[in-house]
């Protein structure tokens, strides 16, 4: 840490992974994802993030396999590039820089050197369809600028495009248009849902596109929920499609299968809905995946599907429908209400999760460890129903104590609220339910704050609401003869002239309440409940309230709407000091005296760090964001950072973390990029080296030369594999009676010889196995198959003999005779 | 066949199974169990992230393993700086996993695909593995064997880069020094190596049994002063089969010195290791041993020199479960492994069954020398693949838990000093009551209950059975009583009641009023007859607000919930008696009620007689109202004065009836209802 850069603002995880289709690589190990300015390779066995592709300046916007070279990537950008990666190895290979800025981008097996990308050119809403030549260059950053135009006023969403049967046509929808580019013909039909003027079919504008892969199929989505099915559409006239209907919304994105014979759509209803034979009749249903189904994927070999979900997680899905893997960010479905909280416990970062869950976000590992259900009650997708929400929550110092509030307002006078205060059980490691309070206000609930002095014996709660009354709850003993029991009950109300109570906080030690009342900030006692003293300073309402910490515990801070940051002395009543300044976020560091305060300008955010007891802030960084930051929160740190620079002192105990309005989470960084990759972490990529199983060469090795001499010796049906009936042994043992049978051990070893074949035949020169030569020649049921074996064998010892003696290293022969003599001598004793 | 693992048959062999904290922050436990499956879990929600199963692990089960050290992930290039915000690095990755196998070969697992990297085995050994250690730097792994052998591998080519004999009997333990130059080997006597040269730079006397664990605890020489030689000074830690003590050893720039320096003692063998670094001379070394009785050692202690006597563990740590009831007793849970969290103050602990184990962390803030956590783990057998998936926990919500709704007591504010005042008031009264119902039972008072039961027709009252009831509290006498739904007995009965016993039934009738919607229904009826008639009582008690409280606050909540309704139901209930009262006046007559039973001698019937009107009595209510606020601050009191200035608007229901007494009894003077009743019974 010598060398110390500036502070940087850095992502530190929880980034986008919904925002476009995930793509399986050729073997469906890899799925790839679009996140921000990079790629991610995830892992689908294992959820893990293998690579992060680096390289972009801006939004990636789209990702496609090479459709030439299953090891390669194609990315595109809106700073105009085109990236070709190597992803197992996370290498940037080549960029073509188009120049424009490029909003999808698809590639086409049949064409080789191009892709095809959309280009708005002119006017912000009209996109184009162009396919950009990629010339080939042994340069790393290549000029592409041969740009053909392929369609014109298409949808920006690359969901509303799709390549249809091996690439001979393009359909593109936008509104209530489905144009079809024809390549060989160069034509475009175009076709206009019918009854796109009458009032009644207003909501049947298409919303997403796919194309059979191997028929002239077009399947397209709508936003009343209908998929049609396109037929004939190279005939203008003759053209038919057919509906299928089960979505009651709209229907966010088709796909079809690798073999065409069954289409998935997915829509708000978060159910996956597979339908074989594009019927109606025969549908099969993945339901409860939990959020609205943004994206849907399939993988080349066909044997996963993956759909991306707006609470911003993937779902690998087997090909029986069944769930395999969640690859799952920061949920970002919805609003944060809750803020940005620490559990003590697992010092996971909490705030709302799933609709009525807390989600528990490990930033160490930028893994969601889990989420919590707090409302506990089945959450039904649908945009008209008003839903309970998650709007407050605070853990107690020790992580013993969790209270929540939920709400639901239908109309202004009916609101519903309802205060839950769980405890943690230690000995089943989890929360239990202790106190339910039904509408502990009469009005919103503004603030909740637990007493967090370390020697209170009594945990403490203090709620403020737009009712006027800020309540403490206490926890009381509840025993009777029943039970032992221990219950929250009310312990105080509190008010001041009718005012809105609007913040609370506890200081340090918990001696003092304050509990600030639209403009006017009321001191309590926490002992006796009394009102100790009033400040006020006719700024604004209060927005946020906080006491100074350590040695400067004598301050209160006070943010107000009007642009103020005031700071009262406590110990003479007086206000120390005032300054202007717009602050959005004010957050108090548990470690130390230092106050972050977040403060929105002109221009996007501001951060200053400062103790309340001195006049000068300790740090200031501009511009941090150019976002409205909405929360922030201190996270104490593990092990102490060493920063020895004045500035940077403040981050030594804790480490600040604040969400921006797009609900992007950053945090402050000062090591140098060069810095984190230090020379011991570089490098431990071992390599990949696994022995060869002895049944790969059997089966692997011997049928890629299989393969290879099928092409050789062209027509030539009769080589084949040696299937079980060609193989006299075994055919001999099925078709002898078995009283006549040799005992099993002498026929054991008979027919493992039998199933060495290949190794028999290209040694057959130098390891004579008599019996087993004997054995095939008496037992020839056919000459036919007879003669097919001696033909494998010819072709076999004359074309590639050499070369499989050559791969046959020694040690690998001892171990296919060792497999041959010792592992199967089970079967003797059977 | 070694099918056991560890070979369960060999009287040497270490006992538990390997397992493995992933390093720097313990995202990671890896655990191989004797069924030759891996298993990786989560420390941070002790969920299972991958498992595998070696092609071999029935032959060649797993017998040690050894996490790689982490490798970083994100590779940036550094030349671009116009980027505004990047990601934090990714931390850390931690990846490859190395497993030795009872057959002798070395398996590199990835834990981040979930899939085998690659598989050390030409020119390795030919017996089972008992040993793996990475470096920390260079990538090379080093792997001990019974074949007596010590291999250094090259992991990125895969093949082994020196092969040398490590000992006349099996190695059985590895261990890197700090500074990665040495190597230390143990068999049963240790044996420090110098790497480059692979030759034996010092020799320690070991233990009786093989070494099963090899650690060093500092980095740094005690003595500062001194040039360090990056060996010289320090301390390593042993521990052995069957051997409850584990021995410190300091490695010395002589050579003569070969035996431990100190040693520690636990209960039983130790299993799993964990320590931290101490890095500088005044902070202790803390070192938590788990023995395979189950329990977890922990020792703080400064090394500096010879100890003869064994150190015994500051504190132990014991899991049971909890053994409900008196035929269950608490059980042990083992602990599997210990570690310890990067801050040095908590311990990771994993205790169960190796098939699901649970994941803790432990805060060591105590300073007590044993320590037993209670834990139910009988809820992690079964398998959970659903939550496994979803992420999502359900915490426990079962009845009960205490549900505070508007109306119970402790609602709105606090009835605990209340109720011991009530408790107190009320076993005063009793007390008192008691004393003389001996001599009144006797003499007066039943003999008056039953002259009044044969004076009057028998029919509609029974004072003197709520009276009773409530006494004794007999619930199915008040039961008998209070369940009537006639009004006009109701009426009767509250007319004729001691007064002494209208706060306890108003106070029964609040608890039955939070009970159950239905008999809530009719205890309103009771509640408002025994409001009406003896509102001029309760007026006159001082302590009325302490007592009343849990009612108002019941009145007070249950009057919001149709605010306007109330109001106007309030405003013409007020009309109707008016005008009803208005009329019988016309036809009134006078009571002829002689005071029967009149041993309270300020009754407020008298009172009333003495004109002190609807004013006096409505003042007495506000006094009794802001008593009650005074106890919460000035400004609700204004609110209340506010209120109660222009009550007539905004009133309550409870107010309303308060009211409609006052009322009445300007309108009828006092016994306003009696009259009526009469005149309906004829």
């Amino acid at each position: 840490m010598e060398e110390e850069e500036s502070l940087r603002v850095v992502r530190c995880g929880g980034s986008e992974l919904n925002f476009r289709r995930a793509v399986f690589s050729a073997d469906s190990k890899y799925i790839f994802c679009v996140s921000g300015d990079f790629v991610k390779v995830y892992s689908t066995a294992t959820e893990e993030c293998v690579h992060i592709l680096h390289g972009h300046s801006k939004l990636v916007t789209g990702v496609q396999p090479n459709p030439n070279n299953h090891l390669q990537l194609y990315s595109c950008s809106l700073d105009g590039t085109i990236k070709l990666w190597d992803y197992l190895d996370g290498i940037l290979i080549k960029t073509f820089v188009v120049g424009h800025k490029l909003h999808a981008l698809f590639t086409v097996a049949h064409a080789e050197d191009s892709v095809f990308v959309t280009i708005n050119k002119e006017k912000p809403d009209v996109f184009q369809l162009v396919s950009v030549k990629l010339p080939k260059s042994s340069s790393q950053e290549i000029e592409a600028k041969e740009v053909s135009f392929v369609l014109d006023y298409i949808n920006q969403s690359p969901k509303c495009i799709a390549f249809g049967n091996e690439g001979e046509y393009v359909a593109a929808a936008r509104d209530f248009y489905l144009s079809v580019y024809f390549f060989k013909k160069k034509t475009t039909s175009r076709f206009t849902l019918s009854s796109s003027k009458n009032k009644k079919h207003a909501k049947n504008d298409f919303t997403c596109v796919a194309c059979h892969p191997k028929e002239d199929c077009i399947a397209s989505g709508h936003r009343d929920g209908k998929i049609r099915l396109w037929r004939n559409f190279d005939d203008d006239k003759k053209y038919t499609y057919t509906c299928l209907h089960w979505h009651h919304d709209m229907v966010m994105d088709l796909a079809f299968s690798v073999t065409g014979t069954s289409l998935l759509s997915g829509g708000r209803e978060s159910v996956l809905v597979e339908w074989r034979d594009a019927t109606e009749k025969n549908k099969e249903f993945l339901p409860r995946l939990g959020a609205t189904i943004e994206h849907i994927s399939v993988s080349p070999a066909g044997d996963l599907f993956c759909t991306s979900h707006s609470d911003n997680k993937i779902i690998v899905i087997h090909r029986n429908l069944e769930a395999s893997a969640i690859i799952q960010g920061l949920v970002k479905d919805r609003n944060i209400f809750t803020g940005l909280l620490i559990d003590p416990r697992t010092s996971a970062l909490v705030l709302n999760g799933k609709p009525g869950h807390l989600q528990f976000y490990s930033l160490q590992s930028d893994k969601q460890l889990y989420n919590l259900d707090i409302i506990q009650q089945e959450y039904i997708n649908d945009s008209d129903l008003i839903q309970i929400e998650l709007t407050k929550a605070a853990f107690d110092c020790q992580g013993n104590w969790l209270a929540t509030v939920e709400q639901r307002q239908e109309k202004e006078t009916e609101l519903e609220l309802q205060m839950k205060l769980w405890a943690y059980n230690k000995k089943t490691q989890g929360f239990v339910l202790n106190t339910r309070v039904g509408m502990p206000h009469e009005d919103h609930i503004t603030a909740l704050c637990f007493c967090k002095a370390e020697k209170s014996e009594n945990p403490t709660l203090v709620t403020a609401s737009k009712d006027g009354h800020f309540k403490v709850w206490i926890l009381t003993d509840d025993s009777d003869i029943y039970r032992k029991a221990f219950g929250w009950t009310c312990d105080f109300v509190g008010s001041y002239h009718k005012y809105q109570a609007t913040n609370c906080c506890f200081s340090e030690d918990g001696s003092l309440l304050a509990v600030s009342f639209e403009e006017i900030v009321t001191i309590w006692d926490s002992e006796t409940w009394e009102l100790k003293c009033t400040f006020c300073q006719r700024a604004g309402k209060i927005r946020h309230l906080c006491f100074g910490r350590l040695t400067c515990s004598k301050y209160l801070l006070g943010a107000t709407e009007n642009d103020f940051l005031c700071c009262w002395n406590l110990l003479s009543c007086e206000l120390e000091w005032s300054t202007k300044l717009n602050v959005k976020v004010m957050e108090t560091d548990p470690n130390s005296e230092n106050i972050a305060a977040i403060a929105q300008s002109s221009v996007g955010s501001d951060l200053f760090v400062f103790k309340p007891s001195e006049p000068r802030p300790l740090y200031i960084q501009k511009t941090i964001s150019r976002e409205e930051v909405h929360w922030g929160v201190f996270v104490p740190r593990d092990v102490p950072e060493s920063f020895t620079s004045e500035a940077y002192q403040w981050l030594n105990r804790s480490q600040f973390y604040f969400l921006t309005k797009s609900q992007s989470l950053l945090t402050f960084s000062a090591k140098s990029p060069e810095e984190k990759l230090t020379p011991t972490s570089k490098q431990l990529l071992a390599e990949e080296s696994l022995p060869t199983t002895p049944f790969y060469f059997i089966l692997g090795k011997h049928r890629q030369q299989q393969d290879e001499t099928l092409n050789d010796s062209s027509g030539n049906e009769l080589v084949q594999l040696p299937l079980t009936e060609n193989i006299p042994a075994i055919s001999e043992l099925l078709h002898t009676p078995a009283h006549v049978l040799p005992s099993a051990s002498f026929l054991c070893s008979m027919f493992i010889n039998s199933l060495l074949l290949s190794k028999e035949t290209k040694s057959a020169e130098e390891i004579p196995d008599d019996v087993d030569m004997e054995e095939e020649r008496k037992s020839d049921d056919s000459d036919e198959e007879n003669d097919f074996t001696e033909k494998i064998q010819d072709t076999d010892t004359i074309d590639l003999g050499e070369d499989i003696l050559h791969q046959l290293s020694k040690s690998e022969e001892k171990e296919l005779r060792k497999l041959r003599k010792v592992d199967y001598s089970w079967i003797a004793a059977l | 066949m070694a099918a056991g693992g560890g070979g369960s048959g060999d009287p040497l062999s270490r006992a538990g199974v390997p397992c493995a904290f992933s390093p720097q922050n313990q995202a990671y436990f890896a655990l191989a169990s004797t069924d030759g499956h891996l298993r990786v879990w989560e420390t941070g929600n002790n969920r299972l992230h991958q498992e595998y199963v070696p092609s071999a692990h029935l032959s060649g089960t797993c017998t040690c393993l050894a996490w790689a050290p982490a490798r970083l992930q994100a590779k940036e290039s550094p030349q671009r700086k116009k980027r505004k915000s990047e990601p934090v690095g990714t931390s850390d990755q931690i990846d490859l996993l190395a497993l030795g196998t009872a057959v002798g070969s070395i398996l590199l697992y990835s834990t981040v695909k979930g899939e085998l990297h690659s598989k050390l085995i030409s020119g390795g050994h030919d017996n089972k593995v008992n040993c793996i250690q990475w470096h920390q730097d260079n990538g090379c792994l080093y792997s001990c064997s019974d074949d007596k052998h010590i291999v250094e591998w090259n992991t990125q080519t895969c093949k082994v880069k020196c092969k040398w004999k490590g000992d006349n009997s099996s190695v059985s333990s590895l261990c890197i020094s700090p500074d990665g130059k040495m190597l230390l080997s143990a068999g049963r006597t240790i044996k420090l190596w110098v790497l480059e040269t692979k030759e034996v730079y010092r020799h320690f006397t070991g233990h009786a049994t093989p070494v099963s664990s090899l650690m060093f605890t500092t980095i740094r020489p005690p003595n500062e002063s001194q040039p360090f030689d990056g060996i010289t000074g320090l301390y390593f830690l042993s521990g052995a089969v069957h051997d409850r003590l584990l021995n410190v050893w300091q490695v010395r720039s002589e050579n003569k010195e070969k035996n431990a320096v100190m040693s520690f003692t636990v209960t039983d063998e130790p299993v799993y290791i964990d320590l931290t670094l101490s890095e500088n001379r005044e902070e202790p070394v803390k070192l938590a041993v788990v023995c395979r009785d189950g329990q977890v050692h922990l020792f703080e202690h400064i090394l500096n020199g010879f100890c003869k006597k064994p150190l015994t563990s500051n504190c132990t740590i014991q899991i049971a479960t909890p053994g409900k009831g008196k035929k269950s007793t608490p059980k042990p849970i083992p602990v599997l492994a210990a570690g310890f969290c990067s801050n040095k103050t908590s311990l990771l602990l994993v205790y169960g069954s190796w098939f699901q184990p649970t994941i803790e962390r432990v805060a060591l803030n105590s300073k007590e020398p044993h320590i037993c956590l209670i834990r139910d783990i009988s809820n992690y057998w079964a398998p959970k693949v659903e939550t496994a998936l979803t992420k999502v926990r359900t915490p426990v919500m079962n009845s009960e838990a205490k549900v505070l709704v508007p109306g119970i007591p402790g609602h709105r504010a606090a009835i605990k000093p209340v109720t011991s005042q009530t408790e107190e008031l009320e076993s005063k009264r009793k007390l008192g009551d008691k004393e003389v119902s001996i001599e009144e039972r006797l003499g007066a008072m039943d003999i008056d209950s039953k002259k009044g039961k044969e004076d009057l027709p028998q029919t509609n009252s029974f004072p003197v059975l709520l009276t009773q009831g409530l006494e004794s509290n007999d619930f199915e006498m008040l039961n008998k009583v209070l369940q009537t739904r006639n009004v006009n007995l109701i009426k009767k009965t509250v007319l004729r009641m001691p007064l002494h016993a209208v706060i306890p039934l108003l106070q029964e009738l609040t608890k039955r009023l939070q009970g159950h919607p239905n008999s809530a229904v009719l205890m309103v009826q009771w509640l408002k007859c025994v409001l009406t008639v003896h509102a001029s009582y309760l007026s006159t008690l001082p302590d009325l607000v302490s007592q009343l409280r849990t009612l108002y606050q019941l009145l007070d909540s249950r009057v919001k919930t149709f605010q306007k309704l109330s109001h106007l139901h309030g405003k013409l209930i007020l009309l109707i008696t008016q005008v009803s009262a208005s009329e019988k006046t016309k036809e009134m007559i006078c009571p002829g009620q002689k005071a029967k039973l009149v041993y309270e001698e300020e009754s407020s019937e008298e009172e009333s007689d003495d004109e002190i009107a609807e004013k006096d009595s409505d003042d007495n209510w506000d006094e009794d109202e802001e008593e009650k606020e005074s106890e919460k601050d000035e400004d609700v009191n204004e609110e209340n004065e506010e209120e109660d200035e222009d009550s007539e608007e905004k009133d309550e229901e409870e107010n309303g009836e308060d009211r409609d007494v006052t009322i009445e009894k300007e309108l009828n003077g006092d016994s306003d209802l009696d009259p009526e009743n009469e005149s309906e019974e004829e």
